[in-house]
């Protein structure tokens, strides 16, 4: 390669793949388009689809009706004004989603986010995908390996050699022999080989916070091939945590994030087949063990961990993949132009690690500790203030006076989460901020403004927007152009 | 709604059709899908631009004959034949159908008061019948050619879009969107073994008709600003 290094990928042929986790943040698709990846190839080899927020049904009160959004586009003049105090001021009863972004209602009339005539990565409301993690896997493996030179070799990992600085020579493998190199990427999933068993960096657990710990997981075929498909994960609340719901071309992706702690594997198991219905009663669901929480730290010495390696959280709001490709573009944008400098790369890498993770931990928790159910012990103990981090805790009685917006809180370049995000969660779950009349007057009339522009943008995106399954299909028939 | 029908001279023999350009028999579009082997005439009067069908979103070549919908400015020289009339319009409610010619014939251009006859009593095609045969030879397989053609543009990334924005005289202004036309940028900068291979495939002349028909953009702007003349009646 002819920027002065070369990557290789040693993959283990005996490792499966965990092969779930198939939401993604609308960050993929700079990642992909970054790569020099074909956004209809994608669609079309991964099995992907639309993804434009998320539903949460069940999660605030338990009842029929209860549901809201977290969507992926900004609330409108995001940048120019707080619309969250001025909702919450005018009490007009429409939903805060519905209030200032489009794209909840895009959601309940089953649209796609763009045209077949709109540009590949270019969106009319913002998207994200649901993909088949495993296709993805091995399509970026292609892509990687042919187009952009990394040398792929397929061999177990049967040593690790360490100077003695503790910095990681080379790796011994049984197939294709001892690999040395100057930057190990651990990327060996929940083993942490490198990272974790070679250089014994700890695991910091987080499930006192996190209860959930097992899926079951169930992939479900489609009444028939054309049937309608959701842009959005819907994700349902249970007695003993969520159920996930993921519409991709060929089939449903479902499963259920429980806590052992509060529900056997048998009830687990009931649960979702009483979700997916008596007529998928045949499958039988795969178990996948969830261990909540990261490592202490995410690059040592010469090792940096990545993905599943660094940590692993419930999937509630896809953080997995977002992860990977932020801390991927940080590596990649700072590589260490030797092994002089990396400490310093590897110092900030950690601190924006623990900060992302941190947020990410923060993030989740807020979805539970607003609920108001009580009807059972794994919701109960959700809201046990011993269980909320101190900083979430912090925040949360700041919000009973201020709403987050853009500049206060969520200042990173790169937040993996929002303020916008927070304000959808806290407000779709009925969460109040206290808000005084003569706060909002100054920006009163801008406010009423671009509420009536939310009002026009939604009838004009509802009356363009294709069906997401008619899009779909006609991606897979025509592609979509690339200008 | 369409009713096409493979024609014969036993069933249609006393089919007549309307061919003058006019508005109420779908002369009024904006922009006409072209074909390849017409742009050197089409270059003489309209801006000939690339534009994605709403269906497919696959790249096509149309010639500009107004800005709003609906608006063809040219119908009036149309009438009197002063400027080419785009095989498009002229096939009126012909198809093809494999190699037999077709006939749409719920078109509102086919009716007994219709100047054209298709069929003479003898069971010939009159020579307007024979002239839309002609005009389909070159049209159905040039539509074909049409799509290599932007195949290759694309592959070179040649394509990019363009935005037009025209100002007119009610003081009123049109922003033109979802037109493409050639990179000028990569144009220059192709390698030349790539030029060569445009060259000997005819598509440098092709792209030299893109380019150089963007100027009537702006005449086409100033006929539509002369229907704004005080006294000037509006075009149809």
């Amino acid at each position: 390669m002819q920027a002065g290094f070369s990557v290789t990928l040693v993959e283990s042929p005996t490792v499966p793949i965990i092969g779930v986790g198939e939401g993604t943040w609308p960050t993929l698709r700079s990642s992909l388009q970054k790569m020099g990846v074909s956004e209809t190839e994608f669609f079309r080899e991964c099995n992907a689809s639309f993804k434009q927020g998320a539903r949460f049904a069940g999660w605030t009160t338990g009842a029929a009706d209860d549901g809201y959004y977290h969507p992926l586009m900004l609330p409108q003049g995001f940048t120019q004004v707080n619309l969250a105090p001025h909702w919450l001021g005018n009490g007009s009863g429409r939903t805060f989603c519905e209030t200032v972004c489009p794209q909840g209602q895009l959601c309940d009339d089953g649209l796609a986010p763009k045209m077949i005539t709109t540009p590949e990565y270019e969106a009319v409301a913002n998207y994200a995908y649901h993909l088949d993690a495993g296709k993805f896997a091995g399509f970026l493996q292609r892509h990687c390996t042919a187009k952009l030179g990394v040398r792929h070799v397929l061999a177990d990992v049967t040593n690790v050699n360490q100077a003695q600085d503790g910095d990681i020579r080379s790796i011994e493998t049984r197939q294709s022999g001892e690999i040395a190199g100057d930057l190990f990427v651990d990327c060996t999933g929940f083993a942490a080989l490198l990272l974790g068993k070679t250089l014994g960096v700890g695991f910091r657990d987080c499930s006192d916070v996190l209860f959930c710990d097992a899926a079951l997981a169930l992939q479900v075929p489609y009444e028939t091939p054309d049937a309608p498909m959701a842009s959005h994960t819907i994700s349902t609340a249970q007695a003993a945590g969520w159920i996930w719901d993921i519409g991709l071309p060929t089939r449903r992706g479902t499963g259920y994030v429980y806590s052992t702690r509060h529900c056997s594997d048998d009830q687990a198991h009931q649960t979702l087949m009483r979700y997916v219905g008596p007529q998928h009663a045949h499958l039988t669901p795969r178990r996948i063990a969830i261990r909540a929480g990261h490592r202490e730290t995410f690059w040592k010495h010469n090792c940096v961990a990545v993905g599943l390696a660094a940590g692993f959280l419930e999937p509630l709001e896809s953080s997995a993949i977002v992860l990977i490709e932020l801390s991927a573009k940080l590596i990649a944008e700072q590589l260490p132009a030797n092994r002089e400098v990396m400490d310093i790369v590897a110092a900030r890498f950690n601190d924006v690690g623990h900060y992302r993770w941190g947020r990410i931990i923060d993030f989740l928790k807020l979805h539970y500790v607003l609920t108001q159910r009580t009807d059972s012990v794994f919701w109960r103990d959700n809201v046990d203030p011993a269980t909320i981090p101190e900083r979430l805790k912090n925040l949360l009685l700041l919000w009973k006076y201020q709403s987050p917006w853009f500049f206060d809180e969520f200042d990173r370049l790169e937040e993996v989460f929002p303020a916008a995000s927070y304000q959808y969660v806290l407000y779709g779950m009925g969460f109040r901020t206290e808000v005084a009349r003569e706060d909002n007057a100054a920006t009163e009339s801008l406010a009423a403004r671009l509420v009536r522009e939310n009002v026009a943008v939604t009838r004009r995106m509802r009356a363009e927007l294709p069906k997401n399954r008619d899009l779909m299909r006609k991606i897979f028939e025509y592609g979509l152009q690339t200008l | 709604m369409t009713h096409i029908v493979v024609l014969n001279s036993r069933s249609h023999a006393t089919l007549r059709v309307h061919a003058a350009a006019s508005a109420q028999y779908g002369d009024n579009q904006r922009f006409v899908p072209v074909v390849v082997s017409e742009f050197a005439p089409l270059a003489l009067h309209y801006p000939i631009l690339l534009s994605k069908d709403a269906e497919t979103g696959e790249f096509y070549c149309g010639a500009m004959l107004g800005f709003d919908d609906a608006e063809n400015l040219f119908l009036q020289e149309h009438k009197t034949l002063d400027a080419y009339r785009p095989l498009n319009l002229q096939r009126g409610p012909f198809y093809t159908s494999g190699s037999d010619l077709a006939i749409d014939l719920d078109h509102p251009r086919v009716a007994p008061s219709g100047e054209q006859a298709l069929f003479e009593e003898s069971g010939e095609p009159t020579p307007y019948l024979q002239s839309i045969s002609a005009l389909m030879r070159t049209l159905t397989p040039g539509a074909e050619q049409t799509k290599v053609f932007i195949a290759a543009l694309l592959a070179l990334k040649l394509v990019e879009s363009v935005s037009i924005d025209a100002q007119f005289d009610d003081g009123s202004r049109r922003d033109v969107t979802g037109l493409y036309t050639i990179d000028r940028d990569v144009l220059r900068d192709l390698p030349d073994e790539a030029v060569v291979v445009l060259f000997r495939l005819g598509y440098l002349q092709l792209i030299h008709h893109l380019l150089a028909s963007l100027n009537h953009v702006s005449a086409l702007a100033q006929k539509k600003n002369r229907q704004f003349l005080p006294g000037a009646s509006r075009a149809p």
